[in-house]
């Protein structure tokens, strides 16, 4: 939707111009009138280069990298806060904690870590699991093992009350009749799943009905009809000891 | 499981917005306060929105917090200028002057007003757009656009002694 022709606007339009050009929200029309108008407004020009570099070296940036032990700092200090989730201690959520800070695994890895090949942990939901290592620390899961060259991955969720749980994403042809999930306690459903490294966009369709993305993914992306699918990020597993954690 | 998938994208907040020296203790606190909190989450909600809101305001709490002697600027200055120190001895121009853009601009940043500076970072740094944005700051798309803006034109005017596209 284009409100005004570039060569008419004045400077507070340009502002909003330049700023929406860097956020990429111009239409493809908008965008070729305002790099025309580029070639002929020098200010203009050096005002859109001077916030695009800008962008561009904050992408730049290095991220911080997480220290060893960061996860077993965060654990340490759960201790104190734990009486505070009594109320959930029977349900559903109890078990969800469980398994997502899974302190009960950080002090079987710690304990076990030189005697452990490799366990990785990946998405929120999914225990990544290396041939010849051990993941059964957590709770409700059953131990596991693959070739070197793919990855187990478990996909959990909760969805009490539901009758039937399947997901269906790049997968399995996005087929959930191939993929479901078993109910592991009260509302929580899991599947596990051997893949190849790679980026993996998928959705839960429960009842057969609904589909919803993966609310604990780290990733969502726009599926291109209107709703967001989860993605999976499943690498080479690490091989350091804790990296679990 | 959900510390380690998370715990760079909070650690990186935390950083920017607070600097080094508080950043890993706030991100702990973030995690912890999410540990707490985790009965009242909506399940329909998205986690990362979630926890990156609860991290905004930790890091809201550790800059209330703070002594004016004992900001995080000061700190940062101390440990760039070092690591300035080291690069001079050790690495050829272009990454001398890569080193030294990303202290600037790092110094930029955090000598932002903090509504500026949490909407540039979660914006350029965590790459979110501006609808999981208002949802983790609460407010209006146009106003962090807004926001937006006005951190990207005060930043390029904190580089632009630099050499460069920055005047």
């Amino acid at each position: 939707m284009m409100k005004h022709t570039f060569d008419m606007a004045g400077p507070g339009d340009d502002v909003e111009l330049v700023q929406r050009f860097v956020d990429q929200e111009l239409s493809a029309e908008e965008r070729v009138q305002f790099l025309s108008r580029l070639g002929r407004d020098e200010a203009l020009r050096r005002r859109t280069i001077e916030l695009e570099k800008l962008v561009l070296d904050t992408s730049r940036l290095p991220r911080p990298i997480v220290p060893d032990g960061f996860a077993a700092s965060v654990l340490k200090r759960l201790p104190d806060v734990a009486p505070s989730l009594s109320s959930a201690n029977a349900g559903p959520w109890r078990r969800l904690i469980d398994a997502f800070f899974a302190p009960r695994a950080l002090r079987w890895n710690l304990a076990s870590a030189m005697a452990v090949a490799s366990v990785a942990v990946l998405v929120i939901a999914a225990i990544v699991v290396r041939s010849g290592s051990r993941a059964n620390a957590l709770a409700g899961i059953t131990p596991v093992s693959s070739a070197p060259s793919t990855t187990l991955v478990r996909l959990v969720i909760m969805q009490p009350g539901a009758k039937t749980v399947q997901v269906a994403g790049d997968f399995n042809g996005w087929n959930p009749a191939r993929t479901s999930l078993e109910q592991i306690s009260d509302g929580a459903w899991a599947v596990t799943i051997r893949l190849k490294p790679g980026r993996y966009a998928y959705m839960f369709v429960v009842d057969g009905k609904q589909w919803i993305a993966d609310p604990f993914a780290a990733e969502q992306k726009d599926d291109g009809f209107g709703s967001r699918n989860a993605v999976l990020d499943v690498r080479p597993t690490e091989t350091r000891p804790g990296a679990s954690l | 499981m959900l510390i380690s998938r998370h715990a760079r994208s909070i650690l990186s907040l935390t950083t920017r917005m607070l600097g080094p020296a508080d950043a890993e203790d706030v991100a702990q606190e973030t995690f912890v306060a999410a540990y707490k909190a985790l009965p009242s989450f909506k399940i329909d909600s998205k986690f990362s929105t979630w926890l990156y809101r609860i991290g905004v305001n930790k890091c809201t709490d550790s800059l209330r917090s703070r002594r004016p002697e004992n900001t995080s600027l000061d700190v940062i200055s101390d440990e760039g200028a070092m690591a300035l120190a080291v690069a001079d001895d050790e690495t050829p121009h272009d990454e001398l002057e890569q080193a030294e853009l990303a202290w600037e601009l790092d110094r930029g940043i955090q000598g932002l007003p903090q509504i500026y500076r949490e909407s540039f970072v979660l914006r350029h740094i965590e790459g979110l757009g501006y609808e999981e944005m208002s949802a983790i700051l609460g407010v209006h798309r146009d106003t962090l656009k807004m926001r937006v803006y006005k951190a990207r034109t005060l930043l390029c005017q904190s580089l632009a002694h630099l050499d460069g596209a920055y005047r």
